[in-house]
């Protein structure tokens, strides 16, 4: 029971620990990566497989320009 | 506006096929097909991926929503099959062990964990949930299998793991996941000289294939390396 907690403990720990690397890789990017709602030139993905070019992202509805957030 | 390809994309994009292909015929060549199995799946499925993205981008054009789907989709699917292939090495490293039972435990909470946290992130998006859902799970365990060959990498300096072609296998893994998350860091650090990254993470796609493509070829099963050497600094 011990073997399979540790288990389960060393599997959290990797997920805490990708996740903490991928919000410092992404620290200074402008959010328009991965939640990419913006018209601003959208970058590569660090995750692509293989050479193929990369399409602009699936959500991005119409070319209009983006507004300013709500909040600011 | 028509975004269209130059020559250099179509290039890198099929000098990365014709890697892709080398390492399933020097895999096959050298015996090692069955025993790596899940690293050919892997390198099989980018092939294939590769001929249908070709497929659709010449039928339906670069920004069409055809290819658009077709390549996050076929992204996400990829990123699962590296995750295995990469799990599939920690079998190899921990086989004395007999912790297979516990590595597939370890194997299936992690994905799943990591496809909660993703659902937990996308999840405040009212259209589109099932894309945003499908690349935020690829990101999420692109840099899961980052943290992974580290781990293992430890594992191999820890364990005096000897076995030169599974080293050469682990390092190759590190170094491609560190050059892509390196660039993306890079990339967002100095967004004004994205352009320059952008002409550099194509090639970095062919990183994989061509190491491994080495690795089946140049080393044989039986070779021996003592990996604390590779690590330490002489003085």
């Amino acid at each position: 029971m011990s073997r399979k907690l540790t288990v389960v403990l060393l599997a959290m720990l990797v997920l805490v620990g990708a996740m903490s690397l991928k919000t410092v890789v992404v620290t200074h990017g402008d959010g328009s990566v991965i939640m990419a709602n913006g018209g601003a030139p959208q970058p590569p993905t660090p995750w692509k497989n293989g050479g193929a070019p990369q399409p602009p992202t699936p959500w991005k509805n119409g070319g209009a320009p983006q507004p300013p957030t709500p909040w600011k | 506006m028509e975004i269209v390809l130059g020559p250099y994309e179509y290039v890198v994009w099929l000098a990365c096929t014709l890697l892709e292909i080398a390492v399933l015929v020097c895999a096959f060549k050298k015996d090692a097909l069955r025993r790596y199995i899940l690293l050919n799946v892997y390198m099989a499925a980018s092939v294939l991926v590769s001929i249908a993205r070709y497929n659709i981008l010449s039928h339906y054009g670069f920004t069409s929503k055809e290819y658009l789907y077709f390549y996050y989709y076929s992204d996400s699917l990829l990123t699962i099959a590296l995750y295995f292939a990469l799990v599939s090495l920690y079998s190899h490293i921990f086989a004395d062990l007999k912790a297979e039972r516990y590595i597939r435990l370890g194997t299936v909470l992690l994905l799943s964990g990591t496809a909660l946290f993703s659902y937990a992130v996308v999840q405040q998006f009212s259209s589109k949930l099932v894309t945003h859902f499908v690349v935020e799970l690829s990101q999420n365990l692109y840099f899961v299998g980052l943290v992974l060959t580290y781990i293992l990498w430890a594992a191999v300096l820890k364990m005096r793991e000897t076995r030169t072609r599974l080293i050469q296998l682990v390092l190759s893994m590190g170094v491609y996941f560190s050059l892509f998350a390196a660039n993306f860091a890079l990339q967002n650090l100095y967004q004004s000289r994205g352009a320059f990254f952008e002409v550099l993470t194509p090639l970095f796609g062919c990183f994989l294939p061509l190491s491994w493509a080495y690795t089946f070829w140049q080393v044989p099963e039986e070779a021996r390396t003592v990996p604390s050497q590779l690590a330490v600094v002489p003085r």
